[in-house]
Formats: structure tokens, C-alpha cells, sequence
């Protein structure tokens, strides 16, 4: 397939810098050499676009994108350039197409497993998270030459409700289990696909590494993360004031996923993904006003938003759904109950360094938002 | 009397089935049905159905099902439907019914023969407001036949969980279908016309479109715009009119009578009374608009009388509600069946007309043959009355 041609203006919005990783981490501490065969799904996407261009600089030279057939253009063709696009195998294709992941997954060494479903139903999430990862589970785990296969999950996974408020939430905590209770369609899909992960690797020996991103912001995504507040209701509620915000930002994300598809001895590991010094859901919201539009904010202390939860929970019961349990106890708790963050373990296994600082990052993501027109 | 389901197909609008199916008393979902082993065990899983198949034939050899839901694309409508009824289970079919009307005759001749009930995901029909439209005709509102009818249903090309699956993969089974797009929405408001049409043969003049939205993002292969006249045997005539473009999206239908008419906004579920009352001079501009804010208030009353008293779901949840408790209710031998079979065939039979209409135009236009074509059983139609 044809290289697109770069989009110069969307690449300037994009804000990107030379990517962090250089070749110099495929050495000795890495399972992979530099011609080996990568496949990145979702390499269209707004963090797969960031791990194909951190690949490209670490030096590898046979990336194998998967992108679905839309006929749009995705983000792949304004970040990476087209100096180094010989080294990039496009592939239009479908995950639930077990023709297409055949195709995607010959030969492969790594696979880091991007696409994801992000629809607002259950079916329509669970088809495209888990349905999609057993069909690439399938291709990739009759390849011989397989040496990891890195899933990337999320943090929203995980399920705080017998922690206290400020307690760590780390890799050692409990996923949510009770996933029809807690409502939440991306959550459904993200868990059985991890689930899936897990039953390859005890089935059939799958060397895999999970990845469970926090907030992924930057440039390329306008949205203000909803672990700041709702604004469902015609206004602005901002829930749990000083909750810190797992963020991390796009291209420091990309380069841990990069890293946990190289480094020997971490297969079977999950890794949180969070960048250094998280504000707090108060400095992000202030610093969203003054940076990108002020709009009216009415201030909603966690027990007074997790009572309303509550609330409506029984009234969507009492009613058979009149109003779906889109706001119940654990949906309000996974996102505002307010917990602290690690990277350590990432930093540890990974050898992993957030390189773009908070404030850095902050203001590439607002200068972004702005040009973009945003909200 | 318990009704055990099965539900065949386990995609996104069986989940509107099954959160219906298990609001009413006396429903249970005995069994989901997928092709996709994981798409039937999700289905199964959340809403607790005692099991789950990967193949129909061996769900309906399991055990006895009253009622098999085929929320399956299209294109499998017919094979499956014949299969359950073939099996013994009366059958609700998602819309479209089936890819032609010729099938949908087939369908229904063998429920028929069978002494089985079928009906149609025509649940747009079954909305409140639809409802009370429907109870003020039976009562002789309109002062007899409609003279003239105008349904407008509109899609929004923006919506999350459908049209960006449709227009992000170009693959997708809706673009597989003869009619693309408009085969897949346009029988809900095609269906509320063919209500009221007396005859069996209207006369059908269709027009469609790509709309220029379409062109400029590379989707010249949905045609998203079409406008529809029918004239019944009796000279009742409609107006379709089918559009992702106009904005906000609407769902209305209106009916013109002899002596009054009626409005019925879906959308809001709204249904306004327009009667043939004189008003000397000026109070024609002020007694009327006065009247139209009071049935407004009248309206707002109703929607939240319904949702204080918890029966004001989504619409077209409560009309879905609505037909799978009517057909229920005729299968037990308590009603008759919510959708005359008259209407079903109706339906597809015009949209058959529309889709070969607006095939043929678009290749005397372009010299090429769009996925909107004549529907395969089409020359049978001609002969089946």
C-alpha cells in the first residue's frame, strides 16, 4: 500500500517531538532484534500512532500496522514521517475478520495489541475488545517466532470499592469482577479481554505483558478526562476535589507500551501506566478554564455525588430502567472515590521514565485543544 | 401463561430485546443463539439466560421455545425465520422482516399454515404518543380516511453506536443489503403510511440521493436522501420523506382528515390535535396559538404523569415493550396480533418499489449499477395478488 502523504497541518496541531526511545534500547535487555517482524493493532488510533512512531525511532524496520478499513485518515499519517515509512507494512483489516488476523499476525515477534472497542453498548464494546483479541489470540499464538504479546488494557479495570479514599491503587488491587453492576461498557469489553489474555497464557503458554494505562492525554484528543466531573446534566458537576488524576501523557505512554514489548523477563506482568507528579482533579479543572474556555462549575463533594449514585441505582431498579444505571455506588467509586497512583513498578520492570514533564504536557494538550476548537 | 424465549443473534439490538423481554411477567429468556460462541456467552451471562448455542437448529432441537427473536443482520431473516417456524416457535423478526417482500409472503403463508404467529420489529408503531394517535382515529377524530398522510423519519449519521459502525467500515452488512442504509431504517416509517392505505398494489414514485455530506467524507455508496409519494386505491395519498441532513433529526407523522387532523412528534412524544374551528377576525391568530401552548401543557402532563408513575421508557423501548407484550398476548390466545400481516407485506413491498426505483434512476444517471438494486423476488410480487 501507497504511503499517505503528511497532513502538515494537523501535524503541527499534533505537537509531537522526536520520539524519546532510541536504538539503543534493542540490545542484550531486549527480546527482539530490530528486524523481527512487530504487529501494532490499532495503529491508527491516538496512542497507536505515538508506539508505531516510538518504534520507528527505537530503529526497528518491520512494523506492521493494523488499521481498519475506514477510508478516513487517522492520526498514523500526520506524526509518522515519510523518511521512515519503508519500515511501516500497512495492513487494512478487521479484527473480527480471522482472515485479517492471519494475515497480521505471520511472522510476528511482538504484537502490541491497541485496537479496542469504544462504543457506548455493551455488545457493540465486548465484540470489538474481546471478541477481536480471541480471534488475534488464535493467528498469533500458531506463530512460532511469538515473543510477547502486550495487551493494553486500562486502570478503569480495576475495582477500588474495599478501599478507603487516598488509599494506593497499584497493580496488587482487585479487578472489577461484578462488571453487570458497575454499568459501564468499556469496562465490560477491556475486563473479559484481559480475561482472555489470561486464558491464552494458562491454556497456551501465551507470553504476554498487561498494560493498564491512566488517563492518556495530548495533543490529538480534546476531551477533558470525566474523572474530573459530568456534565450530563446541563452543568458542570465537579466530583471529588482533590482526587489525583491518573494521567499520562500520550507519548510517555507510548514509550512504556514500547518498552514492555522489549524487555526480557517481565512476561506475565501487569504494569499501571501513570505519569509523574498527577495533579489534582481541582489544578486540572482550574487550568482547563483559564487555558482552553471557563464554563460554570458547581462543585459536587463526593458523598453528596456518591448518595446521588446511590439513588439513582434504586430508582433505575425500582423504575425496570426508566432511567439505566448509568450513575450507580461502584461506577461512582471507581472514578471518584479518589485514590493515589504508582509507576514504580513500571519504572522498575520497564526502565521507564515519563520524559515529557506534567506541565509540558499540560501545555501541549491545551494549546491543542485550542487550535482544535475544542469542546 | 409462561412464554420461554429464545433470542437468535446476539449483537446490539438483542440487547434491547432482552432488556425488554425481561420486564415482562411471565418471560423468560430459555436461550441465546450466536454463531459467535463469545457474543452468546455475553449475552447469556448479563442477562441470565439458562443457555447458550452457537448454532439455531441445535438451540431449537434443545428444548421448546415459544417464541424465538431474530436479531440477526438481515440477510438471514428469512432462512432463520423459516427454520423456528419449521421448528415449531412463532417468531419475531427485527426489521427490516426480510429482505424482499416476497420472502416476507413466504414467511408469513408458512406461520400461517403452521397455526404460528409472526410479527415485525415495527416497534416504532407502538410509541405512546403513536398509541394515542391510534386511539383518536379508532374514535373517528380525523371524520373518517385520511385524505393525506406525511411521515418524515430522519437518521442522525452522528449517533455513537450505530451509524459510526456503518460509516467507519466499509464492509459492514447494512452496505451489504439491497436497500444499504434506507433497508435497514426506512420500514419504520414506511409502516406507519401503509396503516392506514386501503388496497394491496399502491403506486409508489420514489426519488434518492447521496446527500453532499456523504460525497465530501468519500461515502458516495449510501444513498442517505429520499423523498416517496404513495397514492392508495382509494386516492389517499403520503408523503415519505427520508433524510440524514435535516436538523434536528425528526420523527413525525402527520394525518390529514376530511375534518381534522393530527401531529404526532416522536421525538418528544407529542401528539397535537389541529380541528376545523372558525374564529372571527383576529382571534384566528390569537385562540389557536393559545389552544396549541395549551395541548403543549397537556402533553408535557401526560410524559410526566408516565414518568412519576415509572411507564415513560425511551419511545422506542416502550413501543418495543408494547409489541413483544401484545404479540405475547395473541400467542396465548388473549389478543390478536399487534401488526396485521397486511401491513408487513406492505411495507416490504414499497420499499422493493422505492429501492428499484431509485436503483434504476441512479443508472440511467451514472451508467452504473448501486448497491441499491432490484430485490431478487420482485417479479412475484406482480402475481402474488
Amino acid at each position: 500500500m501507497a504511503p499517505p502523504s503528511v497532513d502538515h497541518t494537523r501535524k503541527s496541531m499534533l505537537e509531537f517531538d522526536d520520539f524519546g526511545l532510541s536504538p539503543s534500547v534493542i540490545g542484550n535487555d531486549s527480546v527482539i532484534k530490530e528486524d523481527d517482524i512487530l504487529l501494532v493493532t490499532g495503529a491508527n488510533g491516538f496512542v497507536g500512532s505515538r508506539v508505531v512512531a516510538t518504534l520507528l525511532a527505537c530503529g526497528f524496520k518491520r512494523i506492521r500496522c493494523l488499521v481498519r478499513p475506514t477510508g478516513k485518515s487517522g492520526f498514523l499519517e500526520s506524526i509518522v514521517d515519510k523518511s521512515k515509512r519503508s519500515a511501516l507494512e500497512m495492513v487494512n483489516g478487521n479484527l473480527l475478520s480471522r482472515e485479517n488476523c492471519s494475515i497480521a499476525a505471520r511472522g510476528v515477534s511482538v504484537v502490541y495489541h491497541l485496537a479496542a472497542g469504544t462504543d457506548k453498548t455493551f455488545a457493540g464494546c465486548f465484540m470489538n475488545s474481546a471478541v477481536t483479541t480471541r480471534n488475534l489470540l488464535d493467528a498469533v499464538t500458531g506463530e512460532s517466532s511469538l515473543r510477547r504479546f502486550v495487551n493494553i488494557s486500562s486502570i478503569a479495570v480495576y475495582s477500588n470499592e474495599k478501599m478507603r479514599r487516598g488509599d494506593l491503587l497499584d497493580e496488587t488491587c482487585e479487578v472489577e469482577t461484578d462488571l453487570v453492576e458497575r454499568y459501564d461498557p468499556y469496562v465490560y469489553g477491556k475486563s473479559k479481554q484481559d480475561g482472555l489474555v489470561l486464558e491464552y497464557a494458562r491454556t497456551k503458554g501465551l507470553p504476554y505483558v498487561i498494560m493498564r494505562p491512566g488517563v492518556v492525554f495530548g495533543p490529538g484528543k480534546a476531551q477533558l478526562t470525566g474523572r474530573v466531573g459530568v456534565n450530563t446534566f446541563g452543568v458542570f458537576l465537579h466530583i471529588g476535589f482533590d482526587n489525583a488524576i491518573p494521567l499520562t501523557y500520550v507519548d510517555n505512554c507510548a514509550e512504556a507500551i514500547v518498552l514492555a514489548g522489549l524487555r526480557k523477563g517481565i512476561e506475565g506482568e501487569v504494569i499501571n501506566i501513570v505519569d509523574d507528579d498527577l495533579p489534582k482533579s481541582r489544578e486540572l479543572l482550574s487550568l482547563y478554564r483559564k487555558e482552553v474556555r471557563n464554563f460554570p462549575v458547581l462543585p459536587a463533594p463526593y458523598p453528596v455525588f456518591y448518595l446521588l449514585c446511590m439513588l439513582w441505582e434504586k430508582y433505575s431498579k425500582w423504575s425496570e430502567e426508566q432511567l439505566p444505571p448509568v450513575f450507580n455506588r461502584k461506577y461512582c467509586e471507581a472514578y471518584w472515590k479518589g485514590n493515589t497512583y504508582s509507576n514504580a513498578k513500571a519504572k522498575k520492570l520497564l526502565g521507564w521514565r515519563p520524559r515529557i514533564p506534567m506541565d509540558v504536557g499540560m501545555d501541549r494538550y491545551f494549546a491543542y485543544i485550542r487550535k482544535a476548537g475544542s469542546l | 401463561m409462561k412464554i420461554r424465549v429464545g433470542i437468535l443473534g446476539c449483537g446490539k439490538v438483542a440487547d434491547q430485546h432482552a432488556t425488554q423481554i425481561r420486564k415482562i411477567t411471565g418471560a423468560e429468556i430459555a436461550a441465546v443463539c450466536d454463531s459467535e460462541p463469545l457474543m452468546a456467552l455475553q449475552l447469556q451471562e448479563r442477562f441470565n439466560a439458562s443457555r447458550h448455542f452457537t448454532s439455531a437448529s441445535e438451540m431449537l432441537a434443545a428444548g421448546k421455545l415459544d417464541v424465538v427473536h431474530i436479531t440477526t443482520p438481515p440477510q438471514n431473516h428469512f432462512e432463520s425465520g423459516k427454520m423456528c417456524l419449521e421448528a415449531g416457535c412463532n417468531v419475531y423478526i427485527e426489521k427490516p422482516f426480510t429482505m424482499n417482500a416476497g420472502e416476507a409472503e413466504e414467511l408469513i403463508d408458512l406461520a400461517q399454515r403452521r397455526g404460528l404467529k409472526l410479527t415485525a420489529g415495527h416497534n416504532a408503531q407502538f410509541t405512546p404518543a403513536m398509541i394515542r394517535m391510534r386511539e383518536l382515529v379508532g374514535k373517528g377524530y380525523l371524520g373518517g380516511a385520511p385524505v393525506h398522510l406525511e411521515s418524515i423519519y430522519c437518521y442522525n449519521l452522528g449517533d455513537e453506536s450505530y451509524a459510526k459502525a456503518l460509516l467507519g467500515d466499509k464492509e459492514h452488512w447494512v452496505r451489504k443489503l439491497p436497500g444499504s442504509l434506507l433497508q435497514n431504517i426506512i420500514s419504520h416509517g414506511i409502516t406507519k403510511i401503509v396503516e392506514f392505505l386501503k388496497g394491496d398494489n399502491p403506486r409508489v414514485v420514489a426519488s434518492g440521493f447521496t446527500s453532499p455530506f456523504l460525497k465530501r467524507i468519500g461515502q458516495d455508496d449510501i444513498i442517505d436522501e429520499v423523498r416517496v409519494i404513495i397514492e392508495d386505491d382509494n386516492l389517499m395519498t403520503a408523503y415519505f420523506t427520508f433524510s440524514s441532513q435535516i436538523s434536528p433529526t425528526v420523527h413525525q407523522f402527520r394525518l390529514f382528515g376530511p375534518r381534522n387532523s393530527l401531529l404526532v412528534d416522536d421525538d418528544h412524544q407529542v401528539l397535537i390535535k389541529s380541528e376545523n374551528r372558525e374564529y372571527k377576525s383576529y382571534l384566528r391568530y390569537f385562540v389557536p396559538p393559545f389552544l396549541f401552548a395549551w395541548q403543549y401543557m397537556e402533553n408535557f402532563n401526560t410524559n410526566l404523569r408516565k414518568f412519576i408513575k415509572k411507564d415513560f421508557h425511551l419511545p422506542f423501548d416502550a413501543g418495543m415493550k408494547t409489541l413483544i407484550e401484545s404479540f405475547y398476548a395473541s400467542i396465548n390466545g388473549n389478543a390478536p396480533l399487534p401488526l396485521p400481516y397486511k401491513e408487513i407485506i406492505l411495507t416490504a413491498r414499497i420499499m422493493d418499489q422505492i429501492f428499484d426505483q431509485i436503483s434504476h434512476k441512479q443508472r440511467k444517471t451514472t451508467g452504473k449499477k448501486r448497491p441499491i438494486k432490484q430485490a431478487s423476488a420482485r417479479s412475484r410480487l406482480g402475481t402474488a395478488r
